[in-house]
C-alpha cells in the first residue's frame, strides 16, 4: 500500500489512507489493569481502632540495621548518614531507635569551665562524676555568700582592728615621732618648719614668726652664718626622714598585706572545707577548690570592699552570683546530667546547626563601648551537650552554615571540642580573646539529609566518607504484599494514634493504600512517605468533621486527595485551558503525516501532571543528520539530546545497512518555549519521523510516550499515569470517543494507578490504553498500517510501513549519489548543493 | 553653749572654710558642706597664700625639701606664689564641684596673710554667727594653733577639725557632754547635722568619776526624754586617760562629733595625740 502526502509541504493537511482499515493491532489494556485496588473487606478489619499501631518504621530494613550498627560500634569514625525521600521517617525512626539505646548506656561525665588563676586567657575544663558539676557550682557561690558575710565580720573584728592599729601606729609614731622630734629642735633652734604646696621648708623664727628679710639681712654677719649653717643641718635631716617614708610604708604594707592572708585565710578555709569534703575524691575539683581558696586569701579586698555598700541608703541583699568581682571564683556548668548519675546517654537534636550552636561559642558584654569577656560567657554546643551520646543533625543546614561543616569535622577528627572565634577559625581576625581548654569528646554524629546530598559529599568531601562510614538508606517504597498491606494499615493505624485523629475505617484505608501506590509511581509499591500519607489522614479527619461522621471513611479520603490536587492544579488547569481555547495546538482527531502527540510531565513542587505536546518531523534529501531543533535552540537537555541520537541509531540500523543514509530532518516539539529534557518522548519523535519519511499519516486520537532504544524497542519511562491522564482531560475537555487513547511502553503497564474517571472512561469503550514494546506495534496502532518484517530476499513486504520508509531512504541515496556524479556536491543540511 | 550659723541671706556669719598650702581633706570638706546644708548657710572658702612663705624664699640659703624628700632645691618667690596660686585654684574647683553638688551658695576668696589672722579677719567681717572649718587635717603638732583658733578669734561659734585619718561623715551624731548644762544646745546642733544622715544621735556622757556620770545620765535623760532617736553611752575617764577616750569614739563609729574645747575631749594644754588617732569622722567644737 501506497501512500502519498498530497501536500508535501502541509504536515497538517491530512493524510490519504484509511488508517482503520487494518487489522491485526496490539490490543488495548483492560480497565482492570489500569489501577490495582485494595478489597477493604479482605483487611480483616473494620476500622483502624482494631489494629495495633505500629512502633517504628515498615520497609526499612536495611535502614535501621545500618543504624543498628552504627550506634553500637565503638569507633570514632563510625557516624551515620541517614539517606532519604524528605518525610519518610527518617528522623523519627533514629530517634526511637536512639532513645532506648541511651537510656540504658553509660551516663557521661559533667564538665564545667573554671577561671584559670595561673592564665586566666586560658580558662581550665573540669571534669566531673555525672550530676555533680552544679552541685560544685552552687557550692562556690554559697561559700561566697558566706564569705562576704564572714570576712568583713572577721575583719571589723575587735582582734584584727587591734593588730592593724598596731601595725599603723608603729608605722605612723615612727613617721611622726621623727618629724616632730625635729620640729622641736628646729623650734628649739628658733627655725620655723613650714609646709609649701609641694614640701617643707625652713626659715629663722622670732616669736613663732618667720623674720623679715629686712630684719634678717640687719643681724650680724656670724649669726646670720650660724643660722644658715642650722638650717642646711636641718634640711638635711628633714630629708632624711622623708625619704625614710616610703621604704617604711611598704614594710607597713607588707605586714598588713601578711596580717590580711593570716586573717583571711582561716575564713577562707572554714568556708571551702565542707565543698571540698564533697569533692575529695575528684582531683580536679580539689585543684580547683585550693587554687581558688588561695586566690581568696590574696584578693580578701574585694570582700571588704562589698562591706562598704553596707552605709547604702537603701540597702539590698548582694547576689554574688551577679557580682563582677566574684565571677572568676564561680563554676560554668557547661554539661550536667541533672536527672542523675544514671540518667543514660543524651541524645541531642541540634534544629539549627551554626558554629555557634554546635561547637559553642564565647559570648561578649558590651561594657563602656568595649567588648568582654570571661570564661563564665563560655557557651555550649550541641557537641558538648551530646558528648557521651549522640547528636542528630540536619545536613543541609549543617552545610549551609558558615564554619559548622568543617569545624564539626575537626572535631570528631581530634576528637575533642575546642571553641575557638569564628574570626579565628578563618583566619581573618586575630584578636586576644578566650582560648578554653580543650573537652575531649566522645559522640555518635547522625546526619540527616538526601541522596544527593549524600553522593555529592561523598564525590567532593574526602573527609566524608572516613567520618561517616555508616550509611542508613531509607527507602521511599515497600512492596505489595498481604504482610505488607497489613503492615500499612498499622500504619496508618499509629499515625491516627499519634494525631489523636477519628478511626479509619477499612474503605478509607484501602483508599489511601491505593493513593500510596499511586504516589510510589508502581501499583506494585506502597509509597511510605509518612508525612505525605500522615498529611492526606489528617485531612480527611478534616473532611470527616465537616461532613460528621464518626469514623474516616473512604469519602473523606477520596475528598482529601481531590481537594489537594485542586489546591495544586492551578497551572494544570491553565495548561488544559490553552490547549482546549486553541491557543497551544494539539489535535484529537484526524491523521497527519510526520506529526504525533507526545507527552511530558511538569513536576511543580509535590504536584505534577501531564501534558500533551504536539512533536512533528520534515525530511529531505540530505546528509545524513537528523536535526533537534530543541538541541539547536539549546532548549533540550542531554537526556533528550541522547533520545534523538538513537533515533539516527535505529534509522542507520535498520534500514541503511548498504546505502548511505542521506536524509535530513528536523525534530521539533511545537510551542515549546521552556527546556525540554528526558528521552520519554524518543519513541513519538521516532513515529513522527516515520511518518513523514513514509509519508503516511498519523492518528491524532492517539498520544505517545516511551523511549525507544536502536532496536527499536520501545522502554518504560515515568510518569505514565500523569501523561495518560494529561492527555485523558485534554480529549474529555473536546468531547471522549472510541478512537481517543495512549501508547505506553509495556514494561510500564505495572506502574499503572490511574485516576478512577480514566479507568471508567475505558471500562466505557471512550478511552484506550496501548501497551507497546516495539515502535512497529506503536506505527500500526498510529498508523493503521502494518510495520512489516523483512522477508527471505531481505526486503520488506510492499506496502509495509517499513518498505515505504526504506523506498523513501534509497530514493534519498539515488539521489544524492546521481548529484555526486553529475559533479554537484551531495546536499549539505540546510545549504545548496555547489 | 550653742553653736549657731547664720543661715544664708541673714548676713550674720556663714561657714568659713579654710584652705592652705596642704592639700584639703576631702571629709573636712564635705564636714563644711554638711554644716553648711543643715544651718541652709553659705560657706565663704579662704584659702590663705601664707605670707610666711613668700618670706621664706628672700633667704637665699634656705630650701624645699619633696613631700618625697628626694629632691632639694631653691625656690624663688615668684615660684613660690606661682605654686600657692595653683593650690589655691585647685582648692576652689574641688570646694566649688562639692559646694554645687550639695547645692550650697559658695564664695571664694584668696587672701595673703597670716593663717590665724586671716581667719579672724574673714569671721569679723561678717559675725557673729560663723562656723570655721579648717580644710587642713589637724596634725598633733597643731595644739597651739587650736588654741589661738579658739580662744583669740571672735565672731565665729564653732571649729571644724579633722585628723589625719578623717574618713567619712556619715554615721550617728556623736554628742560628748561634759556639762549637761551644754546639752540643749548641743543637742540642738546635733538633729541639725544629723538630720542630713541617718538621724541618730549618741550622747557620749563624759566624767571622771562614776557619781558624776550617774547625776549627768539622769539629767541627761530628763533633757531627752523618750526620744529613740537618742542613745546614751557612758566613758569614765581620768583626766589623762585620753586614749581610752579615743577609743571609745572610735568604736562608736560617728559621722560627727560635737564637743566642747577645753575640756576632758580637748583640753587646752593637753596632748592631740590619742585624739587624733582615733579620729575617723569630723569633730565639732563648740565655745
Amino acid at each position: 500500500m501506497f501512500f502519498k502526502r498530497p501536500q508535501q509541504d502541509s504536515p497538517g493537511a491530512k493524510g490519504g489512507a484509511d488508517v482503520s482499515s487494518v487489522a491485526a493491532r496490539p490490543q488495548p489494556l483492560l480497565a482492570t489493569e489500569l489501577r490495582r485496588v485494595v478489597d477493604p473487606a479482605k483487611l480483616g478489619f473494620k476500622t483502624t481502632d482494631e489494629l495495633d499501631p505500629i512502633t517504628g518504621l515498615i520497609g526499612q530494613e536495611r535502614a535501621l540495621k545500618a543504624i543498628q550498627f552504627g550506634t553500637s560500634i565503638k569507633s570514632h569514625d563510625f557516624n551515620i548518614f541517614v539517606l532519604g525521600p524528605p518525610a519518610s521517617g527518617k528522623t523519627t525512626a533514629v530517634r526511637s531507635h536512639l532513645h532506648p539505646k541511651a537510656a540504658t548506656s553509660p551516663t557521661p561525665p559533667d564538665w564545667a569551665y573554671v577561671y584559670n588563676f595561673d592564665n586566666p586567657n586560658v580558662p581550665k575544663a573540669l571534669q566531673l562524676p555525672p550530676g555533680r558539676a552544679r552541685t560544685l557550682a552552687k557550692g562556690m557561690l554559697a561559700s561566697l555568700d558566706e564569705l562576704r558575710v564572714v570576712l568583713p565580720a572577721v575583719f571589723e573584728g575587735e582582734d584584727y582592728q587591734v593588730r592593724r592599729r598596731a601595725i599603723d601606729e608603729q608605722f605612723r609614731s615612727g613617721q611622726d615621732g621623727a618629724f616632730e622630734t625635729l620640729n622641736a629642735k628646729a623650734q628649739a633652734q628658733n627655725i620655723a618648719l613650714l609646709r609649701t604646696p609641694t614640701g617643707f621648708t625652713m626659715a629663722p623664727m622670732h616669736e613663732g614668726k618667720v623674720v623679715k628679710p629686712e630684719v634678717f639681712a640687719a643681724l650680724p654677719e656670724g649669726m646670720r652664718k650660724d643660722i644658715e649653717v642650722k638650717i642646711e643641718g636641718l634640711q638635711k635631716e628633714l630629708q632624711a626622714i622623708l625619704e625614710r617614708v616610703p621604704k617604711a610604708d611598704k614594710s607597713r604594707r607588707a605586714q598588713l598585706s601578711e596580717l590580711n592572708e593570716e586573717v583571711a585565710k582561716h575564713a577562707v578555709r572554714e568556708a571551702l572545707d565542707d565543698l571540698a569534703a564533697a569533692f575529695a575524691d575528684v582531683n580536679e575539683a580539689i585543684d580547683f577548690l585550693e587554687a581558688a581558696g588561695r586566690d581568696l586569701i590574696r584578693n580578701v579586698g574585694l570582700f571588704l570592699a562589698s562591706a562598704e555598700d553596707d552605709n547604702a541608703i537603701v540597702k539590698q541583699p548582694l547576689d554574688v552570683a551577679r557580682d563582677a568581682r566574684f565571677r572568676r571564683y564561680q563554676v560554668n556548668v557547661m554539661v550536667s546530667s541533672d536527672n542523675g548519675p544514671n540518667s543514660g546517654a543524651p541524645v541531642i537534636e541540634e534544629l539549627n546547626p551554626t558554629y555557634g550552636n554546635v561547637i559553642g561559642r564565647v559570648e561578649h558584654l558590651a561594657q563602656m563601648g568595649t567588648l568582654i569577656t570571661d570564661f563564665l560567657l563560655i557557651k555550649p554546643g550541641a557537641l558538648h551537650r551530646a558528648n557521651g551520646g549522640y547528636l542528630l543533625l540536619d545536613a543541609r543546614k549543617l552545610l549551609l552554615s558558615p564554619f559548622a561543616w568543617e569545624s564539626l569535622k575537626r572535631c570528631i577528627k581530634a576528637r575533642e571540642v575546642r571553641i575557638e572565634q569564628p574570626t579565628e577559625v578563618s583566619g581573618l581576625i586575630s584578636t586576644q580573646s578566650l582560648s578554653p581548654e580543650p573537652i575531649p569528646l566522645d559522640v555518635r554524629v547522625v546526619l540527616f539529609g538526601d541522596r544527593e546530598l549524600y553522593y555529592l559529599l561523598a564525590a567532593h568531601d574526602p573527609d566524608f566518607l572516613r567520618l561517616f562510614k555508616v550509611q542508613a538508606d531509607f527507602d521511599d517504597t515497600i512492596s505489595r504484599s498481604g504482610e505488607n498491606d497489613q503492615a500499612y494499615a498499622r500504619l496508618i493505624a499509629s499515625i491516627v494514634k499519634q494525631h489523636s485523629l477519628k478511626p479509619v475505617d477499612a474503605a478509607g484505608v484501602a483508599r489511601l493504600m491505593d493513593e500510596g501506590s499511586r504516589l510510589a509511581d508502581d501499583r506494585e509499591k506502597l509509597s511510605i512517605e509518612i508525612g505525605r500519607i500522615a498529611d492526606i489522614v489528617r485531612e480527611a479527619d478534616y473532611w470527616s468533621d465537616q461532613a460528621k461522621r464518626k469514623v474516616t471513611s473512604k469519602q473523606d479520603m477520596a475528598r482529601a486527595i481531590e481537594e489537594q490536587t485542586q489546591r495544586a492544579d492551578r497551572l494544570r488547569d491553565r495548561a488544559q485551558e490553552v490547549i482546549k481555547r486553541g491557543v497551544v495546538l494539539v489535535d484529537t482527531e484526524g491523521v497527519q503525516v510526520g506529526q504525533v502527540n507526545g507527552l511530558s510531565v511538569q513536576q511543580l513542587g509535590s504536584f505534577s501532571f501531564g501534558r500533551p505536546s504536539r512533536i512533528t518531523a520534515r525530511t529531505r534529501l540530505g546528509s545524513g543528520r537528523v536535526t533537534d531543533i530543541e538541541r539547536e535552540a539549546k532548549l533540550g537537555g542531554p537526556l533528550h539530546t541522547k533520545g534523538v541520537m538513537i533515533l539516527w541509531g535505529f534509522l542507520a540500523g535498520r534500514y541503511a545497512l548498504d546505502m548511505p543514509l542521506a536524509l535530513a530532518a528536523t525534530l521539533v516539539f511545537e510551542q515549546s518555549y521552556g527546556g525540554v529534557d528526558g528521552d520519554s518522548a524518543s519513541s513519538a519523535e521516532l513515529y513522527a519521523l516515520l511518518s513523514a519519511l513514509a509519508e503516511v499519516p498519523i492518528r491524532q486520537s492517539l498520544a505517545v510516550t516511551g523511549s525507544v532504544n536502536q532496536w527499536g524497542e520501545v522502554q518504560a519511562i515515568g510518569g505514565v499515569n500523569e501523561k495518560i491522564e494529561g492527555f485523558f482531560d485534554v480529549c474529555r475537555a473536546r468531547g471522549l470517543s472510541d478512537k481517543h487513547g495512549v501508547l505506553i511502553p509495556r514494561s510500564n503497564v505495572q506502574h499503572l494507578m490511574l485516576r478512577e474517571d480514566v479507568v471508567e472512561a475505558v471500562r466505557h469503550g471512550q478511552f484506550s490504553v496501548y501497551p507497546v514494546a516495539s515502535i512497529d506495534e506503536g506505527l500500526e496502532i498510529l498508523t493503521g498500517v502494518k510495520s512489516g518484517e523483512r522477508g527471505d530476499d531481505g526486503r520488506y513486504p510492499a506496502g509495509t510501513l517499513n518498505r515505504l520508509v526504506e523506498d523513501k531512504l534509497r530514493s534519498f541515496a539515488e539521489r544524492s549519489r546521481n548529484f555526486s556524479k553529475a559533479g554537484v556536491g551531495a546536499a549539505e543540511d540546510g545549504k545548496a548543493p555547489t | 553653749m550653742i553653736a549657731h550659723v547664720a543661715s544664708s541671706g541673714e548676713d550674720s556669719g556663714r561657714v568659713v572654710l579654710q584652705l592652705g598650702s596642704r592639700t584639703p581633706s576631702v571629709v573636712a570638706l564635705d564636714a563644711a558642706i554638711r554644716i553648711a546644708q543643715a544651718f541652709q548657710s553659705e560657706i565663704e572658702s579662704v584659702f590663705v597664700e601664707n605670707q610666711q612663705l613668700l618670706d621664706c624664699t628672700s633667704f637665699g640659703f634656705v630650701r624645699e625639701v619633696s613631700l618625697t624628700g628626694r629632691w632639694l632645691k631653691t625656690v624663688s618667690r615668684e615660684e613660690m606664689a606661682s605654686g600657692l596660686r595653683f593650690a589655691a585654684n585647685n582648692a576652689r574647683r574641688q570646694v566649688e564641684k562639692l559646694a554645687r553638688q550639695a547645692d550650697v551658695p559658695l564664695r571664694c576668696r584668696v587672701v595673703r596673710d597670716d593663717p590665724l589672722r586671716a581667719i579672724s579677719v574673714a569671721c569679723a567681717e561678717t559675725g557673729p554667727w560663723n562656723v570655721v572649718v579648717l580644710a587642713e587635717p589637724l596634725l598633733p603638732g597643731d595644739g597651739v594653733f587650736l588654741k589661738q583658733l579658739m580662744l583669740e578669734i571672735e565672731g565665729a561659734t564653732g571649729l571644724g577639725v579633722v585628723g589625719p585619718k578623717a574618713e567619712r561623715c556619715s554615721g550617728p551624731a556623736i554628742i560628748v557632754v561634759e556639762d549637761t548644762a551644754e546639752l540643749p544646745g548641743m543637742l540642738m546642733t546635733a538633729e541639725r547635722v544629723a538630720a542630713l544622715d541617718s538621724g541618730a544621735i549618741v550622747l557620749l556622757l563624759m566624767a571622771t568619776r562614776e557619781d558624776q556620770l550617774a547625776q549627768m545620765e539622769g539629767e541627761a535623760r530628763l533633757v531627752v526624754g523618750g526620744r529613740e532617736d537618742v542613745r546614751i553611752a557612758t566613758a569614765e575617764i581620768d583626766r589623762g586617760e585620753a586614749g581610752v577616750m579615743a577609743e571609745t569614739l572610735r568604736r562608736l563609729r560617728g559621722g560627727f562629733v560635737i564637743g566642747a574645747y577645753g575640756g576632758l575631749l580637748v583640753p587646752e594644754d593637753g596632748d592631740l595625740r590619742p585624739l587624733l588617732a582615733a579620729l575617723e569622722c569630723p569633730l565639732f567644737l563648740v565655745r
